[in-house]
Protein backbone atom coordinates (compact mmCIF):
# COMPACT_ATOMS: atom_id res chain seq x y z
CA UNK A 1 0.00 0.00 0.00
CA UNK A 2 2.62 2.55 0.83
CA UNK A 3 4.17 2.11 -2.66
CA UNK A 4 0.96 2.24 -4.46
CA UNK A 5 0.41 5.52 -1.93
CA UNK A 6 4.00 6.94 -3.38
CA UNK A 7 3.69 6.52 -7.04
CA UNK A 8 -0.01 7.84 -6.88
CA UNK A 9 1.44 11.50 -4.92
CA UNK A 10 4.41 11.77 -6.99
CA UNK A 11 1.93 11.29 -10.07
CA UNK A 12 -0.22 14.34 -8.14
CA UNK A 13 3.22 15.58 -7.47
CA UNK A 14 4.43 16.07 -10.92
CA UNK A 15 1.63 18.35 -11.85
CA UNK A 16 2.19 20.33 -8.34
CA UNK A 17 5.50 20.94 -10.25
CA UNK A 18 4.88 21.81 -14.44
CA UNK A 19 2.18 24.30 -12.47
CA UNK A 20 5.43 25.48 -10.17
CA UNK A 21 7.69 25.72 -12.99
CA UNK A 22 5.66 26.74 -15.68
CA UNK A 23 4.59 29.75 -13.22
CA UNK A 24 8.01 30.93 -12.70
CA UNK A 25 8.96 31.21 -16.43
CA UNK A 26 6.36 33.11 -17.03
CA UNK A 27 5.58 35.55 -14.33
CA UNK A 28 9.26 36.52 -13.88
CA UNK A 29 10.07 38.16 -16.93
CA UNK A 30 5.75 39.67 -16.40
CA UNK A 31 6.48 40.58 -13.24
CA UNK A 32 9.39 42.66 -14.39
CA UNK A 33 7.25 44.27 -17.31
CA UNK A 34 4.61 44.93 -14.53
CA UNK A 35 7.06 46.75 -12.22
CA UNK A 36 8.32 49.05 -15.41
CA UNK A 37 4.13 49.81 -15.81
CA UNK A 38 4.10 50.84 -12.53
CA UNK A 39 6.71 52.84 -11.82
CA UNK A 40 6.13 54.63 -15.83
CA UNK A 41 6.16 58.10 -15.92
CA UNK A 42 2.89 57.69 -18.22
CA UNK A 43 -0.01 58.40 -15.93
CA UNK A 44 -2.37 55.92 -17.52
CA UNK A 45 -0.23 52.77 -17.58
CA UNK A 46 0.92 53.76 -14.45
CA UNK A 47 -2.71 53.85 -12.85
CA UNK A 48 -3.66 50.77 -14.54
CA UNK A 49 -0.96 48.64 -13.20
CA UNK A 50 -1.72 49.70 -10.24
CA UNK A 51 -5.14 49.00 -10.66
CA UNK A 52 -4.46 45.29 -11.68
CA UNK A 53 -1.89 44.62 -8.80
CA UNK A 54 -4.47 45.91 -6.38
CA UNK A 55 -7.25 43.85 -7.73
CA UNK A 56 -5.16 40.65 -7.54
CA UNK A 57 -3.42 41.35 -4.58
CA UNK A 58 -6.39 42.02 -3.06
CA UNK A 59 -8.62 39.41 -3.50
CA UNK A 60 -7.41 35.49 -2.63
CA UNK A 61 -5.89 33.14 -5.54
CA UNK A 62 -8.37 30.70 -4.72
CA UNK A 63 -11.18 33.08 -6.24
CA UNK A 64 -8.91 33.97 -8.70
CA UNK A 65 -9.19 30.52 -10.23
CA UNK A 66 -12.74 30.36 -10.02
CA UNK A 67 -13.47 33.47 -12.03
CA UNK A 68 -10.60 33.10 -14.17
CA UNK A 69 -12.10 29.49 -14.93
CA UNK A 70 -15.49 29.82 -14.67
CA UNK A 71 -15.97 33.15 -15.32
CA UNK A 72 -15.61 32.97 -19.25
CA UNK A 73 -18.29 29.97 -19.72
CA UNK A 74 -20.51 31.74 -16.99
CA UNK A 75 -20.59 34.65 -19.55
CA UNK A 76 -21.01 32.60 -22.64
CA UNK A 77 -24.02 30.87 -21.35
CA UNK A 78 -25.42 33.87 -20.14
CA UNK A 79 -25.04 35.71 -23.51
CA UNK A 80 -26.91 32.64 -25.16
CA UNK A 81 -29.65 32.54 -23.47
CA UNK A 82 -29.93 36.63 -24.01
CA UNK A 83 -31.01 35.35 -28.10
CA UNK A 84 -29.90 38.90 -28.93
CA UNK A 85 -29.00 40.30 -32.29
CA UNK A 86 -26.19 42.77 -30.50
CA UNK A 87 -22.88 42.71 -32.41
CA UNK A 88 -21.65 42.68 -28.77
CA UNK A 89 -24.16 40.00 -27.38
CA UNK A 90 -23.56 37.60 -30.05
CA UNK A 91 -19.30 37.51 -29.54
CA UNK A 92 -20.51 37.65 -25.96
CA UNK A 93 -21.80 34.41 -26.30
CA UNK A 94 -18.94 32.91 -28.43
CA UNK A 95 -17.21 32.77 -25.05
CA UNK A 96 -16.36 29.09 -23.40
CA UNK A 97 -13.86 28.36 -19.91
CA UNK A 98 -10.16 27.66 -20.89
CA UNK A 99 -8.95 24.24 -20.26
CA UNK A 100 -8.16 23.67 -17.09
CA UNK A 101 -4.82 23.61 -17.10
CA UNK A 102 -4.55 27.01 -18.81
CA UNK A 103 -6.64 28.68 -16.50
CA UNK A 104 -4.86 27.78 -13.44
CA UNK A 105 -1.52 29.09 -15.36
CA UNK A 106 -3.39 32.41 -16.27
CA UNK A 107 -4.34 33.03 -12.65
CA UNK A 108 -1.08 32.01 -11.41
CA UNK A 109 1.28 33.61 -13.77
CA UNK A 110 -0.66 36.53 -13.10
CA UNK A 111 -1.01 36.41 -9.59
CA UNK A 112 2.80 35.46 -8.96
CA UNK A 113 3.78 38.84 -11.89
CA UNK A 114 1.89 41.36 -9.47
CA UNK A 115 3.56 39.99 -6.18
CA UNK A 116 7.34 39.46 -8.49
CA UNK A 117 6.25 43.34 -9.55
CA UNK A 118 6.55 44.69 -6.36
CA UNK A 119 9.49 42.84 -5.35
CA UNK A 120 11.75 43.90 -8.55
CA UNK A 121 10.14 47.54 -8.36
CA UNK A 122 11.47 47.98 -4.08
CA UNK A 123 14.74 46.31 -5.63
CA UNK A 124 14.97 48.98 -8.35
CA UNK A 125 13.55 51.96 -6.46
CA UNK A 126 16.71 50.98 -4.02
CA UNK A 127 19.60 52.10 -6.02
CA UNK A 128 20.51 55.10 -5.18
CA UNK A 129 19.75 57.70 -7.80
CA UNK A 130 23.62 58.72 -7.96
CA UNK A 131 24.71 55.81 -10.39
CA UNK A 132 21.77 56.90 -12.64
CA UNK A 133 23.65 60.23 -13.01
CA UNK A 134 26.86 58.43 -12.75
CA UNK A 135 25.93 56.22 -16.20
CA UNK A 136 24.50 59.26 -17.63
CA UNK A 137 27.67 61.41 -16.80
CA UNK A 138 30.09 58.71 -18.12
CA UNK A 139 27.74 59.06 -21.72
CA UNK A 140 25.51 55.30 -21.20
CA UNK A 141 21.99 55.39 -22.32
CA UNK A 142 19.25 54.92 -19.95
CA UNK A 143 18.80 51.19 -20.97
CA UNK A 144 22.64 50.74 -21.24
CA UNK A 145 22.54 52.02 -17.01
CA UNK A 146 19.61 50.08 -16.31
CA UNK A 147 21.02 46.29 -17.72
CA UNK A 148 25.08 47.14 -17.08
CA UNK A 149 24.54 48.54 -13.56
CA UNK A 150 21.04 48.72 -11.99
CA UNK A 151 20.30 45.20 -12.83
CA UNK A 152 23.04 43.24 -11.45
CA UNK A 153 22.41 44.86 -7.79
CA UNK A 154 18.83 44.39 -8.12
CA UNK A 155 18.88 40.84 -9.00
CA UNK A 156 21.53 40.38 -5.56
CA UNK A 157 18.72 42.58 -3.56
CA UNK A 158 16.01 40.56 -4.30
CA UNK A 159 16.94 37.21 -4.10
CA UNK A 160 16.20 37.06 -0.21
CA UNK A 161 12.58 38.18 -0.66
CA UNK A 162 12.21 36.49 -4.10
CA UNK A 163 12.94 32.86 -2.56
CA UNK A 164 9.71 33.64 0.05
CA UNK A 165 7.75 33.89 -2.52
CA UNK A 166 8.56 31.04 -4.86
CA UNK A 167 8.44 28.64 -1.53
CA UNK A 168 5.02 30.00 -1.19
CA UNK A 169 4.34 29.60 -4.90
CA UNK A 170 5.36 26.02 -4.43
CA UNK A 171 2.33 25.24 -1.73
CA UNK A 172 -0.13 28.00 -3.32
CA UNK A 173 0.04 25.14 -6.16
CA UNK A 174 -2.44 22.96 -4.14
CA UNK A 175 -5.61 25.59 -4.90
CA UNK A 176 -4.81 24.39 -8.41
CA UNK A 177 -7.20 21.11 -7.07
CA UNK A 178 -10.73 23.82 -6.56
CA UNK A 179 -11.29 23.97 -10.19
CA UNK A 180 -10.22 19.69 -10.33
CA UNK A 181 -6.10 19.92 -11.62
CA UNK A 182 -5.30 17.21 -9.97
CA UNK A 183 -2.25 17.53 -8.20
CA UNK A 184 -0.65 15.74 -4.90
CA UNK A 185 -3.25 17.03 -2.06
CA UNK A 186 -6.22 16.05 -4.27
CA UNK A 187 -4.31 12.44 -4.73
CA UNK A 188 -3.82 12.37 -0.94
CA UNK A 189 -6.97 13.02 -0.49
CA UNK A 190 -8.66 10.68 -2.85
CA UNK A 191 -7.12 7.92 -0.05
CA UNK A 192 -9.50 8.73 2.52
CA UNK A 193 -12.68 8.50 -0.06
CA UNK A 194 -11.56 5.07 -1.66
CA UNK A 195 -9.87 3.46 1.00
CA UNK A 196 -10.49 5.18 4.12
CA UNK A 197 -6.86 6.24 4.89
CA UNK A 198 -5.89 9.21 6.10
CA UNK A 199 -1.87 9.18 6.24
CA UNK A 200 -1.53 9.72 2.84
CA UNK A 201 -2.85 13.35 3.19
CA UNK A 202 -0.34 13.95 5.77
CA UNK A 203 2.52 12.04 3.74
CA UNK A 204 1.54 14.76 0.95
CA UNK A 205 3.61 17.27 3.54
CA UNK A 206 6.93 15.30 3.18
CA UNK A 207 7.08 16.15 -0.40
CA UNK A 208 6.29 19.90 -0.03
CA UNK A 209 9.31 19.64 2.96
CA UNK A 210 12.05 17.63 0.68
CA UNK A 211 11.05 20.45 -2.35
CA UNK A 212 11.13 23.39 -0.16
CA UNK A 213 14.21 22.39 1.48
CA UNK A 214 15.80 21.91 -2.11
CA UNK A 215 14.63 25.17 -3.04
CA UNK A 216 15.79 26.87 0.26
CA UNK A 217 19.79 25.00 -0.61
CA UNK A 218 19.67 26.61 -3.97
CA UNK A 219 18.93 29.83 -2.39
CA UNK A 220 21.25 29.57 -0.06
CA UNK A 221 24.08 28.90 -2.88
CA UNK A 222 23.09 31.65 -4.85
CA UNK A 223 23.03 34.23 -2.29
CA UNK A 224 26.71 33.43 -1.49
CA UNK A 225 27.49 33.66 -4.93
CA UNK A 226 26.00 36.84 -5.56
CA UNK A 227 28.32 37.72 -1.90
CA UNK A 228 31.08 39.25 -4.03
CA UNK A 229 28.95 41.84 -5.90
CA UNK A 230 28.82 44.12 -2.40
CA UNK A 231 26.44 47.29 -3.41
CA UNK B 1 4.67 -26.79 22.56
CA UNK B 2 3.44 -23.24 22.69
CA UNK B 3 0.63 -23.63 20.04
CA UNK B 4 -0.65 -26.59 21.91
CA UNK B 5 -0.84 -24.34 25.04
CA UNK B 6 -2.54 -21.41 24.08
CA UNK B 7 -5.51 -24.25 22.16
CA UNK B 8 -5.44 -25.66 25.48
CA UNK B 9 -6.35 -22.19 27.41
CA UNK B 10 -8.34 -21.61 24.29
CA UNK B 11 -10.29 -24.45 24.93
CA UNK B 12 -10.91 -23.96 28.47
CA UNK B 13 -12.21 -20.96 27.83
CA UNK B 14 -14.93 -21.85 25.11
CA UNK B 15 -16.28 -24.49 27.70
CA UNK B 16 -16.61 -21.95 30.17
CA UNK B 17 -18.33 -19.71 27.76
CA UNK B 18 -20.51 -22.73 26.87
CA UNK B 19 -21.70 -23.55 30.67
CA UNK B 20 -22.50 -20.08 31.43
CA UNK B 21 -24.58 -19.50 28.20
CA UNK B 22 -26.47 -22.99 29.40
CA UNK B 23 -27.29 -22.31 32.96
CA UNK B 24 -28.60 -18.77 31.53
CA UNK B 25 -31.04 -20.41 29.25
CA UNK B 26 -32.39 -22.95 31.75
CA UNK B 27 -32.93 -20.25 33.91
CA UNK B 28 -35.14 -18.19 31.39
CA UNK B 29 -38.84 -20.41 32.32
CA UNK B 30 -41.35 -17.25 31.65
CA UNK B 31 -42.16 -16.14 28.79
CA UNK B 32 -39.98 -13.84 27.07
CA UNK B 33 -40.68 -10.11 27.04
CA UNK B 34 -41.10 -8.94 23.07
CA UNK B 35 -38.32 -6.05 22.15
CA UNK B 36 -41.28 -3.33 22.34
CA UNK B 37 -42.27 -4.48 25.99
CA UNK B 38 -38.63 -4.13 26.82
CA UNK B 39 -38.35 -1.01 25.25
CA UNK B 40 -41.51 0.56 26.88
CA UNK B 41 -40.27 -0.74 30.29
CA UNK B 42 -37.26 0.98 30.42
CA UNK B 43 -38.96 3.91 29.36
CA UNK B 44 -36.05 5.18 26.55
CA UNK B 45 -35.61 4.49 22.70
CA UNK B 46 -31.69 4.32 22.29
CA UNK B 47 -31.39 5.64 18.57
CA UNK B 48 -28.13 5.40 16.86
CA UNK B 49 -27.12 7.97 14.54
CA UNK B 50 -24.35 10.12 12.69
CA UNK B 51 -23.88 13.71 12.84
CA UNK B 52 -25.54 14.08 9.00
CA UNK B 53 -27.68 16.98 7.53
CA UNK B 54 -30.75 17.27 6.90
CA UNK B 55 -30.95 14.22 9.04
CA UNK B 56 -29.81 14.56 12.26
CA UNK B 57 -27.51 17.28 13.02
CA UNK B 58 -27.16 20.25 15.71
CA UNK B 59 -28.74 23.77 15.85
CA UNK B 60 -26.93 26.68 17.09
CA UNK B 61 -27.81 26.15 20.25
CA UNK B 62 -26.17 22.50 20.30
CA UNK B 63 -29.30 20.63 20.00
CA UNK B 64 -30.26 17.61 17.92
CA UNK B 65 -32.48 18.59 14.90
CA UNK B 66 -32.86 17.45 11.50
CA UNK B 67 -35.80 15.11 10.01
CA UNK B 68 -34.88 12.40 11.41
CA UNK B 69 -34.35 13.51 14.84
CA UNK B 70 -37.62 15.32 14.88
CA UNK B 71 -39.54 12.17 13.02
CA UNK B 72 -38.14 10.34 16.01
CA UNK B 73 -39.08 12.45 18.56
CA UNK B 74 -42.59 12.48 17.37
CA UNK B 75 -42.72 8.40 17.36
CA UNK B 76 -41.35 8.52 20.65
CA UNK B 77 -43.92 10.62 22.21
CA UNK B 78 -46.78 8.65 20.66
CA UNK B 79 -44.86 5.35 21.67
CA UNK B 80 -44.67 6.73 25.54
CA UNK B 81 -41.16 6.62 25.43
CA UNK B 82 -38.31 9.32 25.87
CA UNK B 83 -35.65 9.10 22.48
CA UNK B 84 -31.98 9.24 23.20
CA UNK B 85 -30.33 9.89 20.39
CA UNK B 86 -26.82 8.63 21.00
CA UNK B 87 -23.39 9.07 18.14
CA UNK B 88 -22.51 5.78 16.82
CA UNK B 89 -18.42 5.83 17.61
CA UNK B 90 -18.49 3.43 14.13
CA UNK B 91 -21.70 3.51 11.83
CA UNK B 92 -20.33 0.47 10.26
CA UNK B 93 -21.18 -1.52 13.73
CA UNK B 94 -24.68 -0.41 14.06
CA UNK B 95 -26.02 -3.85 13.79
CA UNK B 96 -23.74 -5.25 16.39
CA UNK B 97 -24.80 -2.05 19.15
CA UNK B 98 -28.51 -2.94 18.05
CA UNK B 99 -27.62 -6.37 18.45
CA UNK B 100 -25.97 -6.14 21.71
CA UNK B 101 -28.90 -3.48 23.02
CA UNK B 102 -26.40 -0.59 23.28
CA UNK B 103 -29.16 0.60 20.54
CA UNK B 104 -32.66 -0.02 20.12
CA UNK B 105 -32.91 1.35 16.48
CA UNK B 106 -30.42 2.92 13.70
CA UNK B 107 -32.27 5.70 12.28
CA UNK B 108 -30.07 8.06 10.38
CA UNK B 109 -31.19 8.15 6.36
CA UNK B 110 -30.46 4.46 6.60
CA UNK B 111 -30.72 3.03 3.16
CA UNK B 112 -32.49 -0.15 2.70
CA UNK B 113 -30.10 -2.79 1.17
CA UNK B 114 -29.33 -6.65 1.30
CA UNK B 115 -26.71 -5.89 4.11
CA UNK B 116 -29.66 -4.04 6.15
CA UNK B 117 -32.23 -6.64 5.53
CA UNK B 118 -29.68 -9.46 6.37
CA UNK B 119 -28.79 -7.72 10.06
CA UNK B 120 -31.73 -6.49 11.12
CA UNK B 121 -35.87 -5.97 11.00
CA UNK B 122 -36.80 -3.30 9.36
CA UNK B 123 -39.74 -0.49 9.23
CA UNK B 124 -41.11 0.23 5.76
CA UNK B 125 -39.24 2.76 3.39
CA UNK B 126 -40.39 6.51 4.67
CA UNK B 127 -37.89 8.62 2.85
CA UNK B 128 -36.30 8.19 -0.57
CA UNK B 129 -33.38 9.23 -2.61
CA UNK B 130 -32.10 9.16 -6.03
CA UNK B 131 -29.23 9.77 -7.46
CA UNK B 132 -30.19 12.11 -10.51
CA UNK B 133 -28.75 13.71 -13.83
CA UNK B 134 -29.19 17.58 -14.16
CA UNK B 135 -28.88 19.34 -17.07
CA UNK B 136 -30.42 22.54 -18.63
CA UNK B 137 -34.33 22.52 -19.08
CA UNK B 138 -34.16 22.78 -22.58
CA UNK B 139 -31.52 19.89 -23.00
CA UNK B 140 -34.09 17.31 -21.01
CA UNK B 141 -36.34 16.25 -23.75
CA UNK B 142 -33.79 15.26 -25.80
CA UNK B 143 -32.09 12.84 -23.32
CA UNK B 144 -34.88 10.25 -22.09
CA UNK B 145 -32.17 7.39 -21.44
CA UNK B 146 -29.06 6.73 -19.92
CA UNK B 147 -27.56 5.46 -23.25
CA UNK B 148 -28.84 8.57 -25.29
CA UNK B 149 -26.36 10.43 -22.22
CA UNK B 150 -23.54 8.42 -23.69
CA UNK B 151 -21.92 11.47 -25.22
CA UNK B 152 -22.39 13.93 -22.73
CA UNK B 153 -19.55 15.51 -20.75
CA UNK B 154 -20.87 14.74 -16.88
CA UNK B 155 -19.70 16.35 -13.35
CA UNK B 156 -19.49 14.22 -10.74
CA UNK B 157 -18.66 14.96 -6.68
CA UNK B 158 -15.44 12.71 -6.37
CA UNK B 159 -16.25 9.44 -4.53
CA UNK B 160 -19.79 9.88 -4.19
CA UNK B 161 -22.60 7.93 -4.96
CA UNK B 162 -23.52 9.89 -8.32
CA UNK B 163 -20.08 9.03 -9.36
CA UNK B 164 -20.68 5.35 -8.78
CA UNK B 165 -24.21 5.62 -10.41
CA UNK B 166 -22.16 6.96 -13.69
CA UNK B 167 -19.74 3.76 -13.55
CA UNK B 168 -22.77 1.45 -13.39
CA UNK B 169 -24.91 3.17 -16.02
CA UNK B 170 -21.59 3.21 -18.85
CA UNK B 171 -21.65 7.15 -18.52
CA UNK B 172 -17.53 7.06 -19.03
CA UNK B 173 -17.00 10.82 -20.20
CA UNK B 174 -16.55 12.26 -16.17
CA UNK B 175 -15.03 14.73 -14.60
CA UNK B 176 -14.84 14.38 -10.60
CA UNK B 177 -14.44 17.72 -9.20
CA UNK B 178 -14.73 19.07 -4.86
CA UNK B 179 -18.56 18.62 -4.21
CA UNK B 180 -21.88 18.77 -5.54
CA UNK B 181 -22.26 22.30 -5.64
CA UNK B 182 -19.28 22.48 -7.84
CA UNK B 183 -20.83 20.16 -10.40
CA UNK B 184 -23.81 22.55 -11.02
CA UNK B 185 -21.25 25.37 -11.60
CA UNK B 186 -19.39 23.23 -14.14
CA UNK B 187 -22.69 22.31 -15.95
CA UNK B 188 -24.00 26.48 -15.80
CA UNK B 189 -20.09 27.33 -16.69
CA UNK B 190 -20.55 24.98 -20.12
CA UNK B 191 -17.07 22.63 -19.23
CA UNK B 192 -19.90 20.14 -18.03
CA UNK B 193 -23.09 19.27 -20.06
CA UNK B 194 -24.76 18.04 -17.27
CA UNK B 195 -23.63 16.62 -13.46
CA UNK B 196 -25.03 13.63 -11.44
CA UNK B 197 -26.13 14.68 -7.98
CA UNK B 198 -28.33 13.38 -5.32
CA UNK B 199 -32.25 14.20 -5.56
CA UNK B 200 -32.13 15.99 -2.03
CA UNK B 201 -29.51 18.70 -3.72
CA UNK B 202 -31.33 18.87 -6.88
CA UNK B 203 -34.91 19.56 -5.55
CA UNK B 204 -33.07 21.72 -3.11
CA UNK B 205 -31.27 24.24 -6.14
CA UNK B 206 -33.71 24.60 -8.90
CA UNK B 207 -36.69 25.86 -7.77
CA UNK B 208 -38.11 29.35 -8.57
CA UNK B 209 -35.62 32.34 -7.64
CA UNK B 210 -32.18 30.18 -7.42
CA UNK B 211 -29.44 30.62 -9.57
CA UNK B 212 -29.82 26.77 -11.43
CA UNK B 213 -34.06 27.24 -11.85
CA UNK B 214 -33.28 26.92 -15.29
CA UNK B 215 -31.69 23.57 -14.82
CA UNK B 216 -33.92 19.86 -14.36
CA UNK B 217 -34.29 16.68 -13.71
CA UNK B 218 -33.39 14.44 -16.65
CA UNK B 219 -32.94 11.31 -15.53
CA UNK B 220 -33.33 8.74 -12.16
CA UNK B 221 -30.11 6.69 -12.59
CA UNK B 222 -30.16 4.89 -9.30
CA UNK B 223 -32.54 5.21 -6.45
CA UNK B 224 -32.28 4.42 -2.39
CA UNK B 225 -34.95 4.08 0.16
CA UNK B 226 -34.56 4.98 4.20
CA UNK B 227 -35.94 2.92 6.71
CA UNK B 228 -35.59 2.40 10.30
CA UNK B 229 -33.31 -0.89 11.44
CA UNK B 230 -34.35 -2.25 14.53
CA UNK B 231 -33.38 -6.24 16.26
CA UNK B 232 -34.16 -9.20 14.14
CA UNK B 233 -37.24 -10.25 15.14
CA UNK B 234 -38.24 -6.96 17.03
CA UNK B 235 -42.11 -5.81 17.04
CA UNK B 236 -40.97 -2.43 17.05
CA UNK B 237 -40.83 -1.87 13.39
CA UNK B 238 -44.52 -3.13 12.89
CA UNK B 239 -45.32 -0.26 15.72
CA UNK B 240 -42.78 2.79 13.87
CA UNK B 241 -44.87 2.01 10.66
CA UNK B 242 -48.63 2.04 12.43
CA UNK B 243 -47.48 5.47 14.06
CA UNK B 244 -45.92 6.85 10.42
CA UNK B 245 -49.49 6.17 9.05
CA UNK B 246 -50.90 8.15 11.93
CA UNK B 247 -48.10 10.72 11.04
CA UNK B 248 -48.35 11.09 7.54
CA UNK B 249 -52.70 11.04 7.94
CA UNK B 250 -51.73 14.06 10.54
CA UNK B 251 -49.59 16.06 8.06
CA UNK B 252 -46.84 16.02 10.52
CA UNK B 253 -44.05 14.46 8.44
CA UNK B 254 -45.37 16.09 5.25
CA UNK B 255 -44.20 19.53 7.27
CA UNK B 256 -41.16 17.82 8.45
CA UNK B 257 -40.28 16.78 4.79
CA UNK B 258 -40.32 20.16 3.21
CA UNK B 259 -38.77 21.69 6.28
CA UNK B 260 -35.59 20.09 5.52
CA UNK B 261 -35.89 19.22 2.21
CA UNK B 262 -36.26 15.32 2.14
CA UNK B 263 -38.85 13.02 -0.54
CA UNK B 264 -41.12 11.03 1.36
CA UNK B 265 -42.14 7.35 0.23
CA UNK B 266 -45.62 8.20 -1.06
Amino acid sequence: MFWTVTLSLLQGFGKTLEIFVLTLLFALPLGLLLSFGSMSRVSPIKWLTKALIWVVRGTPLMLQLIVIFYGPGLIGTWAESLHSDNGFILWLATWRSFDRFVAVMVAFVINYACYFSEIYRGGIEAIPKGQYEAGQVLGMTKTQVFFKIVLLQVIKRIIPPMSNEIITLVKDTSLARIISVYEIIWAGQAFIKSDGLLWPLFYTGVFYLIFNGLLTLLFGYIEKKLDYFRG
Amino acid sequence: MKKNKIMGIAGVVLAAVLLVCSFAACGKKEAPKSDLEYIKEKGTLIIGITDYEPMNYKDENNKWIGFDTEYAEAVCAKLGVKPEFVVAANWGEKYNEIKAKTFDCAWNGLTIDETAKLNASLTKAYARNAQVVVMAKDKVEQYKTAESMKDLKFAVEDGSAGQAAAADNGLENVIAVEDQAATLLEVKSGTADACIIDLTMANAVTGEGKSYENFAIALELSQEEFGVACRKGSDLPAEIDRITEELKADGTLEKLAEKYNVVLVK
